[in-house]
């Protein structure tokens, strides 16, 4: 079995950064409520109010009452004095920073080497090297898509206005023009979106970045979208329709179940081969998806995309004549 | 006293020091702690709780006296305090998606320090604007309760485990299972770095049962366990000309599996800009009497047929013949409908 780590002192830390946070947090907003608190800090409210309770004892050598944290839950609300120490936050640690540059690079933008450095920079002196060693361990993903488009989308985003955009669509193998007010950018399954009301259908919409062609960021301001609207909000809605039903041979099978991916497992052979449903995709999907395996898959059902699937394979043989 | 609370305690007592505290002063202070023991033992608790703070990113140090100052122990106020990042809002904006996608995708190198980290972009700015919002909506809509299932949670506490021995350069115990799953193999890797692909991670390293660089899809690996003996005493030097970011951006058909061979595929016209992408920056395009020909070297050719069969009818394997021949074999069984 994987070893984890003894809890007690990962738990001392745990709260100690926490607390680190807590306090300029809670201090910044007086009177925010324990609930919003706990959810800010990752915690259950039970846990807060155990992390409050062991503020209360600290304090500052020579320990007088004015050494101590001035704090105090009122009904179900925070306050916490200004603290002489713990005014704002510690700077970044070298692994906080160099996790958030591997995911800023990740991502991309014209800001992205822009960011990599101020994070660099807001690592404590001595810790810089390590934060360059570790952000040279680890590497998050390539972009997805030029810096230029994801520089005007992240304005756009952070300045609220509204794109024009000219967008290719797979499955209709078409391109189109339009207005979208661009919410935010949204990672699933390996693939980049663009979330934002469409103008036109006058729905949020998920855009795939890698086939935007063009974008234009406009003047036309927009009103932020209500909480209420964006927590709703899905990139996909469930899958529809029959799945696909494929099968997988040994090798295929041990190569797509390792993938993230919407394979549901039907049956699994005892030579390590496996039936998977998928849902919600296309026929054409389905057969470029079952020959990605070089001959070690099929797909098997519903008999249209058998047909479909049969059909491809048999016109692909026929440029090999 | 808890030492939890013995650390912020010291923490708190060091920044409001306006001058280096001596070391008599801060076992004064800390009768308890740090002042009863023999004074090695004091000495070597208090180095210890120095480096734990260190650790959460409060720099303690310690300065030799001049003339004016006494020698002593401080935190430099100014290396402590997140500053203001004075960031576009562009740039911010950046920041707050790429993280908390990241985050929501449940398992990420120091996922952690990267929650840490974006809680404490609220102070690195003096409006987040819009940022906050939309990184929230980032979050939300990144996460995915279908994928975040056990084996994710599985993922994500073995990249916690491989990140803290690539920062700590700890030697790892891996069971791994290869692709074809059938043979489980034991062996120490000297972990390197981590990089995402296609969606799923990858360890990185120098494997000592082949004696060469290989990565690991962290799926694969059965059990793992960091050496544990002297934590913070690196086991490894990383090889010099290793560089993660090559390891990540190979095509399938760059891993090493034979030497290389030229391979030309040719593809029906229109082909698309997601179709060129997707044969990666090193292909050599050109165009041919049917259609558009893509040129590349491949050390792992059966990937590249694999890729160019996913094109069904609009694509082809022209050389080298071997190859041409196998897609054709592949294609056959598959129409015999034996796959």
């Amino acid at each position: 079995m994987t070893r984890r780590p003894a809890p007690s002192k990962a738990d001392a830390r745990d709260r100690l950064r926490r607390v680190l946070f807590l306090v300029p947090y809670a201090v910044r907003h007086p009177g925010i409520p324990v609930r919003d608190l706990a959810r800010k800090c990752g915690v259950s409210e039970k846990q807060l109010l155990e992390d409050l309770d062991f503020l209360l004892g600290v304090g500052c050598p020579p320990f007088a009452p004015d050494d101590f944290l001035d704090l105090y839950v009122e009904g179900d609300r925070v306050y916490v004095a200004l603290h002489q120490s713990f005014s704002r936050p510690p700077r970044f640690t070298e692994s906080e920073a160099a996790s958030l540059a591997a995911a800023a690079r990740a991502l991309g933008g014209e800001g992205r080497e822009r960011v990599v450095r101020v994070l660099r920079d807001s690592v404590p002196r001595d810790r810089r090297e390590m934060f360059e060693e570790l952000l040279g361990r680890i590497y998050a993903g390539s972009p997805p898509a030029k810096d230029s488009l994801l520089g005007k989308l992240q304005r756009a985003i952070a300045e609220r206005r509204a794109v024009r955009l000219r967008h290719y669509t797979a499955s209709r193998d078409a391109e189109s023009e339009r207005i979208v007010h661009p919410y935010t950018l949204a990672q699933r399954l390996g693939h980049w979106y663009l979330y934002g009301l469409d103008e036109g259908r006058e729905r949020a919409l998920p855009f795939r970045l890698d086939r935007i062609r063009e974008c234009e960021v406009t003047d036309q301001r927009f009103d932020a979208p209500s909480a209420s609207e964006l927590s709703g909000a899905r990139l996909f809605s469930e899958a529809r329709g029959t799945p696909v039903r494929i099968r997988l041979g040994r090798q295929a099978a041990a190569w797509a179940l390792a993938r993230p991916g919407q394979l549901q497992v039907v049956k699994r052979d005892s030579k390590g081969g496996a039936v998977v449903d998928v849902a919600g995709v296309s026929e054409e999907w389905a057969t470029r998806f079952a020959l990605s395996f070089g001959g070690d898959a099929e797909v098997v059902g519903p008999a249209p995309a058998r047909r479909h699937f049969a059909e491809a394979v048999r016109r692909a043989l026929g440029r090999y004549g | 006293m808890q030492k939890a609370e013995r650390l912020l305690d010291l923490a708190a007592f060091l920044l409001r020091a306006a001058e280096p505290v001596s070391w008599r002063e801060i076992q004064e202070q800390f009768p308890e702690d740090y002042g009863r023991s023999s004074s090695d033992a004091a000495i070597r608790k208090f180095e210890r709780d120095k480096a734990e703070l260190l650790e959460l990113g409060i720099p303690v140090r310690y300065v030799a006296g001049d003339e004016d100052l006494g020698a002593g122990y401080l935190v430099d106020r100014e290396d402590f305090y997140l500053p203001d990042l004075k960031l576009a809002p562009e740039d911010l904006a950046l920041l707050y998606m790429a993280g908390s996608a990241a985050l929501a995708q449940g398992a990420f190198p120091y996922a952690r320090d990267l929650a840490h980290a974006l809680n404490k972009l609220s102070f690195a700015a003096r409006a987040p604007g819009a940022s906050e919002a939309a990184a929230e909506a980032a979050q939300h809509l990144s996460s995915d309760e279908a994928v975040a299932g056990a084996e994710q949670g599985e993922v994500a506490h073995k990249l916690e485990l491989l990140s803290q021995a690539v920062a700590a350069r700890k030697r790892v115990h891996l069971v791994y299972a290869g692709a074809e799953r059938r043979v489980r193999t034991e062996r120490d890797v000297d972990p390197y770095g981590l990089y995402q692909a296609g969606g799923a991670w990858f360890l990185a390293g120098h494997c000592h049962l082949r004696e060469d660089l290989r990565t690991f899809h962290l799926r694969r690996i059965v059990s793992l366990e960091v050496n544990p003996a002297a934590p913070r005493t690196p086991d490894f030097k990383t090889r010099k000309d290793f560089s993660i970011a090559e390891l990540a951006t190979r095509e399938p058909w760059e891993y090493r599996v034979h030497a290389p061979v030229r391979c030309r595929v040719r593809l029906d016209d229109p082909v698309g800009p997601e179709v060129r992408d997707s044969f990666g920056p090193r292909g050599r395009w050109g165009v041919d009497r049917h259609g558009t020909v893509v040129e590349l070297e491949a050390t792992n050719a059966e990937a590249l047929m694999r890729h160019v069969l996913s094109f069904a009818e609009r694509a082809e394997i022209l050389a080298p013949r071997g190859l041409r021949k196998k897609a054709a074999a592949a294609l056959r069984s598959l129409a015999r409908g034996s796959a």
